[in-house]
This record gives C-alpha cells, structure tokens and sequence, in this order.
C-alpha cells in the first residue's frame, strides 16, 4: 500500500513543473486590491456637480473602519488625480459628517453598525462601498463579496440613483450581480 | 499579460490601480490577508481555525482540525474517541466545553461532553472554527465554563456547484461530494454525502485494539433572503459501525433538521429565532444503549438603545427525551428521563469613549433539570488604545450544571452498586478572571496573549457511601493559572509562519471533609504545557508546502509520555479547479500514545494520506 503511494506521489511530482510554468502568478492581498477597485470605481461613476463644494474641491474618499486598505488606498492616490481633481483619504470615524466626501468606504470592523452608517449616507451624493454579507439590504451601493478567492462586487442600483449617482455600464458588466429594484 | 502577472506580483498597491476592472475581478487573493479578524476586537480570548486553514493543516475530521487551536487540548485516544478540553480537566468524559455546529449544540446531557466520533460536516464547507477558551456562559450556555467551540459552515450561496473529494491513506479512506444549486431568486441550496472506513488502532505491543470503523453521512443546508429577511434549513444523517472486540460491534446514528429565522429591523435592530430537533443512538453492546431527541427554541434580540448601548437579549428551552439501555456492567436510572432547561439572557455593550473603551456586561440565568436556575454574570472591559492595540479584562462565573452521569450513574447495573451518581450533587463553580492584550505591530505580524486564573469550586469527586461503596459528590476544589499566546508573521510575500503556547499550572485539591481516595486525577489529566509552530509557503506554480511541528509535554496521571509530532502537506493546483496533495502525519515518529493507560491504551500512528479534491 505505502509503495504504490509513493509511486503515485512520485509521478504526481514529476507532472507538477508543467502547469508550473503555465500559470502566471495572479495574487495579490485582499485590501490592495479593494483600494484598487475604489480608485478605479470613480472613474466609472457619474457625480453631479452640487457633490462638489468648488470647481476645485478635492476628490474625497471616506473610509472607516478599515485601517489597512486606508493605507493602501493612500499609496495608490499618491500622485494621482481623479476628474482632474486632487485625491484626498480620509480616515473618518462612525458619527463624522459626511460633508465633502465623495465616496465612502466602511470596512468589516464596523459591520455591526453598518445599517447606522448608511442611514446618515443616505439620499446623499456619496457612493458607498461596503465588504458585509448583505450590505445591499442595509442601503449600501456597491458592497464587495469573495468569489473563488477572487474579490468581486455587487452593486444596488436604486440605492445609486436616489444618491443621484450615475453608474456605467462598464462598471455595471464586471459586477457579480446587480439589484435593479429594491 | 506578462506585465499584469508581474506587478499583481509585487503586490504594491499603486501598481494594481493601473490594471482594468476585469483584471481586478480576476485576481486571486492571497490567503493570510483574508483574515480579517486577526485582530478582531472581541474581549476575550478567541483564535479563529479559517476554512483555509483546515484545508492546509489536511485534516480529516472535526478533532484534527481544533489541532490547529493553540488554546485547545487535543489528544487522541483511539481510532474515533478524543479527550479535547480547554484550560485543563482533560478527559475523555471532559465536561467544561460547549460545542456548537452552525448554531446547534453538539454535547450530550449524559455526560455534558461529547462523543467526537458522531460530530462531522463536509469539511471543505466549514467557513471557521471560531475556539474561544474560557468562560462563554454569558452567551453561549451553562456548559461554556472552559470555552466554546462554534464550527460555522458556509452559506449555501458560497458553496455552489459540484465539489468532489477523495482520499486514501494507510489509515483511512474517505470519499465525499457535494452539489451545491439556486433556489429561485434569491435562494441556494447544498446537499452533500460523504463516507469514511478507519483502520483499527494498535497498542505498544503491536496487538490490534480492535476498532476500525465504518461511517458516512448526508446533509443539506438552504438560504433564502437577504439580511433584511433571511431564512436558513438545514440537516445531517448519520451512521457508524465500529469494531469492538466483544461481544459486538457499537453502532451508532442519529439526525438533526434545523431552522433559522432573522431580520434586520430599522435602525440596525435585528431579531433571530432559532429551533432544532436532534436525534442521536448510540448502540455499544455489553455497556449501554441510548435514543436521545433533543428540541431546542431560542430567540436573540439585538438592539441599540441611545448612541452608547448594544444590547442583545434574548431566551431559550431545550428539551430532551432520553432514554438508556441499561446493562449488567453499567446503569442510568431512570432509564428514561425527560429533561428540560431553559435560559433568558441580557448583554449590555456600553461605548464609554467611543470605540477606544467599552465596558460589556452580561448576565444568564439558566434553569436545568437538577438544580433549578443558576446565575451567569460576567463583566468585560475592552480598550482599544489605537487600531492596531486592544487590552482587555474579563471577570466571569461559570456553571457546569450536573448531568446524567453525575447524579444517574450507577456501576454495576443491578445493587449492590459499587459506584452510584450523587442524589445531591450539586453544579460546579468556576469564577475566572482574564487579562489579554492583542497587537498588530506591523501589517506582517500580529499576536495575542492571554492569562487567566480561575478558582474552581464543587469540583466532581468520589466520596465514600455505604458498605465500602462510592458515591459522586462535590468536594474537590482548586485554583488554574495559565497563559494563552500565539501569532502569526507573514515572513515573506508567501511564506506564513504561525506559533501557538499554552501553559497551564493547576492545584486542586478535596476539601477537608472528603473521603475521596482516588485523588485528583479523575478531574483531568493535562500537560503543563503545549506549543506548535506551523508554517505555510506557497510555491510558484500554484504549489503549497505546509508543516506544523507540535509538542505537548508528558501527562501526569496515568502518565503518557510527552510528545512532539511532524504533519506535513505538499499540493498542487491544476487547471480546472483540481487539487492533489500528500498529507503525513507523526512524519518522523512510527507512533506514539496521546492518551490514556498503558499497556492497553491505543498508539497514534504514522499516517500518509493522498487527497484530491475537484471543484467543477
């Protein structure tokens, strides 16, 4: 019994080099890329011009409870700009206006009080991106789900549009899923 | 392509911002960073075994994955028997712990332990193993005096489509599928099978302890809804033979259907109802029979009451019919019982300053069959200096309230007895004090410590009773102290090293009046200490090579030697969703005992298994 497992390990081992080479490695950690994505949401979502105090207002990205990607995510706009504005992290804590915010990022760390955190979020024209089983159903915009050890999204557009947030079509067609009617 | 693969390789995040959506959606993350409760900020000490982790470590069974808890004491006995206790009084009728699957409560009312050989679930579907030692009696339970083990299975949403698995091993051989599918719109269901045949183990002398054994089982799990509204069934079926050298074989089965109802109310409040019915026999011939059903109701309401109170409330009733075979070697009398608890709990999370101080405070009150209602409070601070500090102190009182076996046992079957359960025995006491503090001094390392002292009280002890007989009783008493670490170091973009320590120092003594003459060693038998170090490397290639080195240091009584032990895995990644790998365990050791007395206990062997595992 041993023998014929070591024969089969064995055989098992020399096939291994194979997909080695064919497979490019695709990892990367999970908070990096969820800053990416919020980076790149911004550039896919329509703001209308009262979300902006003055022609010149810096993009604004709340994020709360999320410490880590915070970090990342300050790494990533370092030098870049977004709807030729200036990109500005804030790392903001639960019960802070959201006054100048454009998009707002609640990590896990505050899932228990995510449906308060919305409410105030609400109506407003601040995109929200969430990463809580069934954030959707708590009023958040885009919430982030795992698939396949893969980082996805789903996205709420009724939730979007009373925001008066407008979400392309190609950010729409790499959602997982997207509710249309609440 | 070439240029993707390589920035997503040096993993700085500025590089990722200039890949494309889809090239985002197709990246896979690395498994250390989805621990996103590494520093989680529950006030107390809690270590978390992630599905990813199971599936590294190559364990077969529910007892071979809490392995990876550094917080447990695993000790195997035989080819299906365990002693798992948390915090010392280690047995294989160890009594302190609650185990939980997905919500459902897995300890027997015989004995308030476990039979560890009829607990299983697909393991591949095991979101995690949430292992909190220490008091949990707030909560979770009157038997949570040691701690908790709450296995938490995925939602059938996350396992969709058609899973297979298959291994073979020099000892043991197990197969399982699952098929996982939609239910309308916003529903999904898994159903799942799986088998297992474990050879016998062995003894010192080479001779076979006869008990190999045969078992599989089926289950289910629905979800329908969101959070707003979410509705959960789920079941399991089981059987089991195994081999027992006479006068026959045990058999054992039993099935269990479980609803779950919750609903996110306005203003973040959320109500959940909870109802299960389990049903266990267990057929051991020359020693005893049982047929248990169990009904169990509870209902949590969890509220905010201003902007400073979390509040969770909420109440339960558990019932079960009982009933035992009785021997001539062994006797519960009555042989039938109906037993009957009920619970009603509130917890109190009061933000003092924010987030950075929060003071919870908690109280059960708890009805059972013997001693009528027993009161749990516990008090918990938290502070949480920044995000990457959290200290915390917990000051609790546990109950182990008595079981069948405390008061209902009776050795022989028939009088005179030489052994009789203690008409007035009582439940035991434990009153803990805990102090942790968990830190996250880089974004690649993290760790948590723990002490804990705890003064035990009504311990179970042998008393003498008439005519040089014995009777159960409550006169031993004592004081454990100890220290709970462990931590994780992502030493290189792919190479994770983890750690754990456990070291325990117990006094326990009877009280003065006792005539208990059998000594302490019945409470338990642990070692004083335990470490493991585990470390996990991902190859080019998709490959994986993980190794966990574990000592546990000698048993006192009866004395096993201590032991340290090598588990190895190496796997491979093909294309289309399939994994092979070699597991090994005890690598450089033929074998060696973990338990129990010699010359007739049972030797750990060596054990070499081949797993795949397809996901279609």
């Amino acid at each position: 019994m041993i023998f014929r497992l070591c024969a089969l390990v064995a055989s098992l081992a020399a096939m291994a080099p194979i997909p080695a080479l064919a497979q490019a490695e695709r990892t990367a950690a999970e908070t990096q890329i969820k800053a990416a994505f919020l980076y790149k949401f911004s550039a896919f979502v329509e703001w209308p011009p009262k979300a902006f105090a003055r022609p010149d207002s810096p993009f604004t990205i709340g994020v709360i409870g999320a410490d880590e990607l915070a970090a990342d995510l300050e790494q990533i706009v370092k030098g870049r700009t977004v709807l030729e504005r200036a990109v500005v992290v804030r790392r903001m804590r639960r019960g802070e206006p959201l006054a100048g915010i454009q998009m707002l990022f609640i990590g896990q760390a505050e899932a228990a009080r995510l449906a308060e955190i919305l409410a105030i979020a609400k109506g407003q024209s601040v995109l929200t991106v969430t990463e809580s089983e069934d954030a959707l159903s708590r009023g958040s915009m885009i919430n982030f789900v795992f698939v396949d050890d893969k980082v996805r999204f789903d996205v709420a557009l009724p939730e979007a549009e009373r925001g008066l947030l407008k979400i392309s079509a190609r950010l729409l067609a790499v959602a997982r899923k997207v509710v249309t009617s609440s | 392509m070439t240029a993707f693969a390589a920035n997503a390789q040096t993993g700085k995040p500025a590089d990722l911002a200039d890949l494309s959506l889809e090239e985002l959606a197709n990246l896979e993350v690395t498994s250390v960073s989805r621990r996103a409760e590494r520093l989680s900020d529950a006030p107390a000490s809690i270590f978390v075994i992630t599905g990813d982790d199971i599936r590294r470590s190559g364990a077969t069974s529910i007892p071979e994955a809490l392995r990876l808890a550094p917080n447990l004491e695993v000790a195997r006995v035989d080819s299906r028997q365990y002693a798992i206790s948390a915090r010392g009084f280690n047995n294989t009728i160890a009594n302190k712990l609650l185990v939980l699957i997905d919500g459902r409560t897995v300890y027997t009312p015989l004995f308030s332990g476990v039979f560890w050989d009829a607990q299983d679930t697909l393991l591949e579907d095991v979101d995690r193993i949430e292992v909190i030692s220490g008091p949990g009696a707030t909560l979770w339970g009157a038997n949570a005096v040691n701690g908790v083990i709450n296995v938490i299975t995925r939602r059938a949403a996350e396992t969709q489509g058609t899973l297979l698995v298959a291994g073979a091993g020099n000892l043991e051989r197990a197969a399982a599928a699952r098929q996982g599918g939609k239910l309308g719109v916003d529903g999904a269901f898994r159903v799942y099978g799986k088998v297992s045949d474990r050879d016998h183990t062995s003894r010192a002398n080479g001779t076979s302890a006869q008990d190999s054994w045969d078992s599989g089982q089926a289950g289910f799990r629905a979800d329908w809804g969101t959070a707003a509204g979410a509705f959960t069934l789920q079941g399991d079926a089981y059987r089991g033979t195994i081999d027992q050298a006479a006068p026959g074989d045990i058999r054992i089965s039993g099935g269990n259907v479980l609803a779950r109802w919750a609903r996110q109310l306005s203003g973040g409040d959320r109500v959940q109802v909870q109802a299960y019915f389990d049903n266990t026999e267990r057929e051991i011939p020359g020693t005893f029979g049982e047929r248990l059903n169990i009904f169990d109701v509870e209902f949590q309401h969890a509220l905010r009451v201003g902007s400073q109170h979390s509040v969770i409330w909420g109440g339960g009733y558990r019932r079960a019919d009982d009933h035992v075979s009785n021997t001539a070697a062994v006797a519960f009398l009555p042989a039938d019982r109906n037993l009957r608890w009920g619970n009603l709990f509130a917890q109190d999370e009061v933000a003092l300053r924010g987030d950075e101080l929060r003071l919870t405070l908690g109280a059960k009150a708890q009805s059972n069959p013997y001693t009528g209602t027993e009161f749990l409070p516990s008090a918990r601070i938290a502070w949480k200096p920044d995000a990457s500090r959290l200290v915390w102190s917990a000051l609790s009182r546990a109950v182990r309230a008595p079981a069948r076996l405390d008061r209902e046992l009776f050795v022989p079957g028939q009088p005179p007895f030489f052994l009789a359960g203690g008409p007035d025995f009582r439940s035991e006491i434990s009153k803990v004090l805990e102090l942790g503090y968990r830190a996250q001094p880089s974004r690649r390392a993290w760790y948590s410590v723990t002490l804990f002292h705890s003064v035990d009280d009504r311990l179970r002890s042998l008393e003498p009773g008439p005519a040089g007989s014995l009777v159960i009783g409550n006169e031993m008493e004592g004081k454990s102290t100890g220290i709970e670490a462990w931590g994780s170091l992502q030493a290189a973009e792919r190479w994770r090293l983890s750690a754990g320590l456990l070291a325990l120092h117990q006094d326990l003594h009877l009280k003065p009046g006792s005539g208990d003459t059998t000594g302490v060693a019945a409470a338990g038998n642990d070692p004083k200490h335990q470490w493991n170090l585990r470390s996990s490397l991902d190859l080019p290639g998709r490959q994986e090579f993980d190794v966990m080195l574990r000592h546990v240091a000698p048993l006192p009584s009866p004395g096993v030697p201590g032991y340290t032990a090598v588990d190895a895995r190496y796997a491979w990644h093909f294309e289309r969703g399939l994994e092979v790998a070699v597991i090994a365990q005890n690598l450089f050791d033929r074998s060696h005992p973990e338990f129990g007395a010699a010359p007739t206990r049972s030797e750990i062997e060596r054990g070499l298994f081949l797993k795949l595992r397809w996901s279609l």
